[in-house]
């Protein structure tokens, strides 16, 4: 019995002291992790090197340039299957500088994130891409270089056009600038079927009525002329408010002013869009549509790839979905069904322009970390050389020559090119389809590209449907993070949520859901919040 | 015989030293060491997590230790004892029908007498076991849809049940999203669950069912008194081992829930991915990490209340 009780004894001293000394250890058990996810699809095994910094000459304004900069970025820069080697060797012979990029699997790259700012700075990479949440969030908890002053004091500053300053405006957090986008955000236009305008006999809707009717029409009526009326409806979405900020871009149409989570006034002050009469009114006509059946009855349960595959089938005519080369991919999608391809972008309705037109989600950042060593370099050679207007913003967007994109006469994909068109060249990871881009899209620059290599490549539909975007657009707000945003905010979006699907699907009256809002805390959490807000 | 037993008893009484001990089992402690190791790296150091659930950390400055306060903050929200509540009856109404339907399954296979017709009837009911729940719930979503291109709804217009137009959604009515789930899992679950029951229907000895049709039992008959009792200590074994699982209930509901069925669907895994991803700023991983504490602690207590009831049951415990 003593023997079995020493023995129990020694087994249990020996798991407590696991735990005790994974509990000293535990940055270095942290570390290990953030190890694996380092090494996920590091391009250079030489992940320990002090970069960000170097002993690179100087130049004028004393900054140096640094040797290799550490990077972590998501699936949107140039993956190790599409021959990231060669981009990094191109990046080198440009600037001089070794990149060294890690690259997690881009479904798990926030996760991969969390973890490489829980292992401690000394894992943290110089510079990182993050999305307007983390960006706030990781600016809120000081992880993330100012470079307010940096940029102000830069050459490309003065680069920036006009509309390209304001998405940067609206990256400031208390008038700090702790990221700078690769491009503008892009956002959602809406796109009409040409054919079914034709065949019920209508123009592009400008006003809210007009859109309405032209529902009407195509729920009622035989817009895809099979003969039968009924069959069709009018509009599709993912989701009656989408999963992601901005939230409303998917029914633009239907929410017009209106806003479900928190919004900084004219005035300054925070307030939640949610508890404003506009959202009401917008609850109101969104139930009224969904009731005519010119909303897609699955609109709750559908993913994006639904609406896609439901418009490629004609079964209805009206989507919003994001411009540019989308427009491409739509229209190429519904021929390749035998279908009419032909789209029309709509110009905001006048509701939607008069608060300012589609809106534009607030762009990833390249962030530099508190951990860079030389963040001023950084920003200088990575980030400001990035929107140089010339070689490598041409390698950011299009990739390296004859790797990438190529100028040689040749067939590609079933696509023809003469010698001295510009083409981009046939995927590594997805075969039969060619690149459409590298990290950047040049139709979104904040800097134009001085003899722009690929300016002819892109669809003329594409261009315009960016073009209607760029022009009758206003910036997301981005939200600071707070204690109590974190804390509640998860609890209000899911309560938020369930009240607009109540009143929408269930058809529940619009006062009676007010009063669910204030039963069951949303009022108590979103005052909270504003106040959390406004005390900044 | 006396003497004898006072050998055994002497040497089951034998106090070896530790060291010889070690020394004399040391074949077995060098096999036990791969699972200690194991069990050390990937259950017991993962625990000192634990820790952030008395702290607010967001996952780059230091934790703040601020004792009991997510645990008072978890006890007020409603949305957590909604999710609670949630979890513990969508479990176990689970864990029931799914029970209940493989032990009828079983009988009813077990009563085929052609064999490559139940081995056919076999492999077709485990098929929706190795179906993702992904693909599950995109499958009854079509099949579900509110609109003519969904099977249920179309052979509703059809019978004249519900009117064209007037489909039910019925994945986004508070009123059918429940029962649906409920259909779904016993659809893909039930058919796995039945090859326990299958093994032990095989185990009885035919010479009971000989002596029951000797004695002029029919079928049903022999069912009620033969084939149930035997499987009775199957199915509450079946029943408890699973009962220590139903915290755990995730990825059937996330894959089906929506935002018009929240109230009716939220658990409290789906509430902890709300929170951590779904806030609009860097989670609170001491928040999350308390409620997912709560959780596997009330999930140890019915490992223990199962336990019991596997003694008062069975003779012996599940552990």
């Amino acid at each position: 019995m003593k023997h079995n009780r020493l023995f129990a004894a020694a087994l249990a001293t020996l798991m407590a002291a696991s735990v005790v000394l994974g509990g000293c250890g535990g940055s270095s058990s942290s570390s290990s992790s953030s190890g694996d996810t380092g090494s996920g699809n590091a391009a250079s095994s030489d992940t320990g090197a002090a970069s960000g910094g170097g002993e690179a000459a100087a130049s004028d304004d004393g900054i140096e340039k640094p040797e290799t900069i550490t990077i972590m970025v998501d699936g949107t820069v140039t993956t190790q299957e599409n021959n990231q080697q060669a981009f990094i060797d191109k990046f080198k012979e440009l600037t001089g500088i070794q990149l060294i990029i890690n690259q997690p699997d881009h479904d798990a790259y926030y996760d991969n994130v969390g973890q490489t700012f829980a292992s401690g700075p000394d894992n943290w990479p110089d510079v990182i891409i993050l999305s307007s949440t983390y960006y706030a969030g990781y600016a809120g908890e000081g992880a993330l270089w100012d470079m307010t002053d940096a940029y102000e004091n830069s050459e490309l500053k003065g680069r920036i056009n006009e509309s390209g300053q304001s998405v940067i405006d609206g990256l400031r957090i208390d008038g700090h600038l702790y990221g700078f986008p690769s491009g503008r955000g892009n956002g959602c236009v809406t796109y009409v079927k040409k054919k079914w305008l034709d065949n019920v006999g209508m123009e592009a809707p400008t006003n809210y009525d007009e859109y309405i009717k032209m529902l009407d029409a195509f729920t009622t009526g035989d817009p895809d002329g099979n003969g039968v009326d009924g069959d069709t409806y009018g509009v599709s979405a993912a989701g009656i408010i989408a999963a992601e900020t901005p939230y409303i871009n998917y029914l633009p149409e239907f929410y017009q002013d209106a806003f479900p989570s928190f919004v900084k006034g004219d005035d300054g002050v925070w307030y939640d869009g949610f508890t404003e009469q506009s959202f009401k009114d917008a609850l109101t006509r969104l139930r009224e549509a969904y009731a005519a059946g010119y909303i897609d009855k699955e609109t709750l349960t559908n993913g994006t790839n639904d609406c896609r595959n439901k418009f490629y089938e004609d079964k209805f005519g009206v989507f919003t979905y994001w411009a540019g080369t989308w427009d491409s991919n739509l229209k190429n999608n519904l021929e390749a069904n035998g279908l009419d391809g032909e789209l029309v972008p709509l110009k905001p309705l006048a509701e939607v322009a008069d608060v300012g037109g589609y809106i534009e989600r607030t762009p990833p950042v390249w962030a530099i970390t508190e951990a860079c060593e030389n963040p001023e370099g950084v920003f200088k050679y990575f980030i400001e050389t990035m929107h140089d207007g010339g070689e490598i913003q041409t390698l950011w967007s299009y990739g390296v020559e004859d790797v990438h994109w190529s100028r040689k006469a040749e067939e590609v994909c079933g696509n023809t090119y003469a010698e001295g068109e510009f083409h981009f060249a046939e995927s590594l990871e997805k075969p039969g389809t060619q690149y459409t881009k590298q990290h950047m899209d040049s139709m979104l620059a904040l800097v134009p590209i001085v003899d722009d290599i690929g300016a002819n490549g892109h669809a003329p539909e594409a261009v315009e449907s960016q073009e209607i975007f760029n022009n009758n657009c206003r910036q997301a707000q981005l939200v600071p993070s707070t204690d109590e945003m974190a804390q509640y905010n998860g609890d209000l979006t899911t309560l938020k949520n369930s009240i607009v699907a109540d009143v929408v699907v269930q058809g529940v009256s619009i006062d009676e859901a007010y009063q669910r809002f204030e039963t069951e805390h949303g009022a108590e959490w979103s005052k909270m919040i504003v106040d959390s807000l406004n005390a900044q | 015989m006396a003497k004898l037993s006072k050998e055994a008893a002497a040497v089951t009484t034998n106090k070896r030293p530790l060291t010889t001990s070690l020394y004399f089992y040391r074949g077995f402690y060098i096999m036990f060491i791969p699972v200690l190791v194991f069990a050390i790296l990937f259950h017991y150091l993962p625990m000192y997590g634990i820790r952030y659930a008395f702290t607010t950390y967001k996952g780059v400055k230091d934790p703040v230790f601020i004792g009991m306060g997510n645990f008072t903050k978890m006890l007020g929200m409603p949305a957590f004892w909604s999710a609670f509540g949630n979890t513990i009856y969508l479990s176990v109404v689970k864990l029931l029908l799914n029970t209940f339907a493989a032990v009828a399954l079983s009988l009813l296979l077990n009563e085929l007498r052609s064999l490559k017709f139940k081995k056919f009837a076999q492999t077709l009911v485990y098929l929706p076991h190795f179906m993702s729940w992904v693909v599950t719930a995109s499958v009854f979503t079509l099949i579900l849809s509110p609109t003519s291109a969904g099977l249920v709804n179309s052979i509703l217009v059809k019978l004249g049940i519900v009117q064209a137009g007037n489909e039910i959604y019925f994945l986004a009515d508070q009123k059918w999203w429940v029962p649906m789930y409920f259909m779904i899992n016993v659809w893909k679950d039930t058919g796995w669950a039945t090859i326990i029951f299958m093994a032990t229907l095989s185990g009885i000895s035919p010479e009971l069912y000989e002596a029951a049709g000797i004695d002029g039992a029919n079928r049903w008959q022999a069912m009620r008194y033969i084939t149930l009792p035997a499987l009775a200590n199957t199915i509450i074994t079946v029943l408890i081992l699973n009962l220590a699982k139903i915290m755990n209930l995730f990825e059937s509901v996330f894959v089906m829930q929506n935002d018009a069925v929240m109230k009716q669907s939220d658990v409290l895994q789906t509430y902890i991915y709300t929170q951590t991803f779904n806030s609009g700023a860097l989670p609170d991983y001491g928040y999350t990490t308390a409620v997912g504490l709560a959780s596997s602690i009330v999930g140890c207590i019915l490992v223990l209340v199962c336990n019991k009831a596997s003694y008062k049951v069975r003779g012996r415990g599940i552990m």
